[in-house]
């Protein structure tokens, strides 16, 4: 299952900031459906939080709707970003509200950046103050965004502005889908996806491997970490390997693997650091 | 069950009148209310630590607390709370030590390690180095307090050789300790481990996360064996304001919410009593709110309220505490009391943690044998040695 979430900051009635978010996130939708991707969207118009936005600035209150919003941003497989331009810069509540979301919030997820202004003249402007924004948070921001300005809304060049739309969101699905793989795996791959959670990290299972090559060394069962693990420690679990030496299990991508991170629990009492290992005992 | 109230001695601007006292004024007034609190049948009076304006409280808390205890018979002295990161352990161990053989034991003592990023480099401390501060600090702290003639070395003070801490704690039992953190598992962790008590200052925080706070904690002390998760030590933070009814409440106490520092200018008062425990109203709606902390906390040791701050002025805290104990702590004390099973420990008063010591039953640190945490532990050393072994082979 991938979730897309379009953050977009329209703040008039009928804003062209949000009619080009709805645009690109119903074009996404399609490119990764294209894709056989499962596909849920969830659209979040940062007007709604602006007063949550500024209380946050001002008084480190978290507000419950603003936590939501975090919170579906996290757990996005792709995310889309769409401002309107003001003063050259994109509006200010659209900035503070990736300025306060956590760190690496974004990590591992591919964001395709989008803006509206009053002539193509301000077509570089939003990106370039979220470009860098995006990269602070760990995202990959792709090198193809979308701008729409008044002309675009016009009619003729419309044609020009569902090209542009639709070139962004098939990049931002083919990025998306190579981060992600568990995320599109099969039904039995789902239910596989219990089993790399339990697998102790640092100790890759025996025969386990990316490229699905057979070892044969025997590795330590228990948890604790040793020298010769170390290089192990970022390679995802694929799964015991078939004859083919394939593994059955689609491995877990950097987005995956992002997105579990996050999900984790600090305050799970199971998962705690242990106070021996700050104590340095 | 213990109430109290504590402060970290904001000196604001009444924003109804705008006076300001003065700092001299806002320390008379602490000691005041602090004396007050005890003549209205409070358990608890616990000041902060600051060094920075618009805060009085002292850069030293024992400072006030030895003058409090001076005035007063009965009430716990506490703090809420001590810097364990940019105050030395030797200043810390031999500055409660005398306070308590002052107070006839009636202190204890909540660490903490400040938020206040410019604090830590006037001490020569980075902030950045926050949690290791608190692990090594409070781990010199402990020994200090149990062991004469220590030799210690560690990161962040000089090493000491032969170090005896003076005066010695009073009857060789050192004040409780509570750990007070409200977003670090780190520090719940900590407080486990020593089998120490937990404090979390929720009041800008919705119960949904203090929850889980207190979920940790209380697992992983029963997790070192020092006793059921039931039976650990929680104490919680909260805030007040009360009138006859709760529109009048709300009419009196909202220029002083609406221009406090911390969350003035930012949420309404509505929602920022939703979601936290700030309850503005009758005394009724606190007693019920208050009492309900049970259903998510559990059966709890220590009940704090903030009371003095955002430029109240001396009269109207002390008709506020009037009001809390009179109205409010009997009531409270009737709801926590029913259905609390026995075997439930009080806040430890000095008395209580004499006679567990004596009784050979103070907590080891990290789990005595025979405990979960101290069979993980042995097994995880065998796993070592026998990958040790092999090695070497």
């Amino acid at each position: 299952m991938i979730e897309i979430v379009a953050v977009s900051t329209g703040l008039s009635e009928d804003s062209t900031t949000t009619r080009l978010a709805q645009r690109m996130l119903s074009s996404a939708e399609g490119a990764f459906a294209a894709r056989g991707a499962e596909v849920t969207t969830t659209h979040i118009n940062v007007r709604t939080l602006a007063k949550a936005l500024v209380d946050l600035t001002v008084s480190g209150f978290p507000a419950r709707e603003l936590d939501e919003a975090f919170a579906a941003v996290k757990r996005a497989s792709a995310v889309i970003t769409v401002a309107p331009v003001y003063k050259a810069a994109p509006a200010g509540i659209h900035t503070l509200f990736w300025q306060l979301i956590d760190d690496a919030s974004l990590a591992g997820t591919p964001v395709l950046l989008g803006g509206t202004g009053g002539t193509p003249r301000h077509s570089l402007a939003a990106e370039s103050t979220l470009r860098p924004m995006i990269a602070y948070l760990k995202g990959f921001a792709l090198p193809t965004s979308v701008f729409a300005a008044t002309d675009d809304w016009g009619g003729g060049e419309q044609a020009g502005l569902d090209r542009r739309i639709t070139q962004a969101t098939d990049e931002l699905a083919e990025l998306a889908l190579a981060l992600n793989p568990a995320s599109v795996g099969t039904r039995e791959d789902t239910a596989a996806e219990a089993d790399p959670g339990t697998q102790p990290t640092g100790t890759p299972a025996v025969g386990a491997s990316v490229a699905g090559a057979q070892s044969t060394d025997s590795h330590p069962t228990d948890a604790s970490t040793t020298e010769s693990d170390d290089y192990a420690r970022d390679i995802p679990y694929a799964g015991p390997a078939d004859e083919s030496g394939k593994s059955a299990i689609t491995p877990r991508g950097l987005g995956d693997r992002a997105r579990d991170e996050r999900a984790r629990d600090e305050f799970d009492p199971a998962s705690v650091t242990p106070f021996s290992l700050l104590l340095g005992q | 069950m213990e109430f109290g109230i504590f402060t970290i001695g904001d000196v604001t601007t009444d924003p109804t009148n705008g006076t300001t006292p003065t700092e001299g004024e806002r320390i008379k007034a602490t000691v005041t209310i602090a004396k007050h609190a005890e003549e209205a049948g409070l358990d608890v009076f616990a000041t902060g630590q600051h060094h920075n304006p618009p805060f009085t409280a002292p850069a030293n808390p024992p400072v006030l607390l030895a003058n409090i205890a001076a005035q007063t018979e009965r009430i716990q002295l506490s703090t809420a709370t001590t810097l364990i990161t940019t105050t030395d352990p030797v200043r810390i161990a031999e500055d409660y030590s005398y306070l308590q053989h002052l107070a006839g034991g009636r202190v204890d003592l909540t660490m903490g390690r400040g938020n206040t990023g410019p604090v830590y480099p006037w001490f020569g401390k980075d902030i950045r180095q926050g949690i290791p501060l608190a692990v090594e600090n409070y781990n010199l702290l402990y020994r200090l307090w149990r062991e004469k003639n220590l030799d210690w070395d560690g990161n962040f003070r000089t090493p000491l050789n032969s170090f005896t801490v003076t005066p010695w704690p009073l009857d060789e039992v050192p004040p409780f300790v509570w750990h007070g953190s409200i977003r670090s598992p780190e520090i719940a962790e900590q407080a486990a481990y020593y089998g120490d008590g937990f404090f979390h200052n929720n009041i800008f925080w919705p119960t949904s996360h203090t929850a889980r706070m207190v979920n940790l904690y209380r697992q992983r002390y029963e997790y070192y064996g020092h006793g059921r998760a039931d039976q650990a030590f929680v104490g919680l933070g909260g805030q007040v304001f009360m009138d006859k009814d709760s529109q009048e409440a709300k009419r009196r106490f909202r220029p002083y919410f609406d221009n406090a520092p911390v969350y003035g200018h930012g949420p309404s008062m509505e929602d920022f009593t939703e979601q936290t425990p700030l309850t503005v109203g009758s005394p009724q709606e606190v007693i019920e709110r208050y009492a309900g902390f049970r259903e998510w906390a559990g059966d709890y040791q220590r009940q704090l309220f903030l009371m003095d701050h955002a430029g109240l002025p001396l009269k109207t805290v002390l008709e506020q505490i009037d009001i809390l104990g009179e109205q409010v702590v009997p009531e409270l004390r009737k709801e926590f009391a029913a259905n609390r099973p026995a075997d439930i420990p009080e806040a430890p008063t000095h008395e209580w943690l004499v006679a567990r010591q004596r009784a050979g039953n103070a907590p080891v640190p990290g789990g005595a044998p025979g405990t979960r945490a101290h069979e993980d532990r042995l097994a995880a050393q065998e796993a070592e040695r026998a990958k040790a072994d092999s090695g070497s082979r």
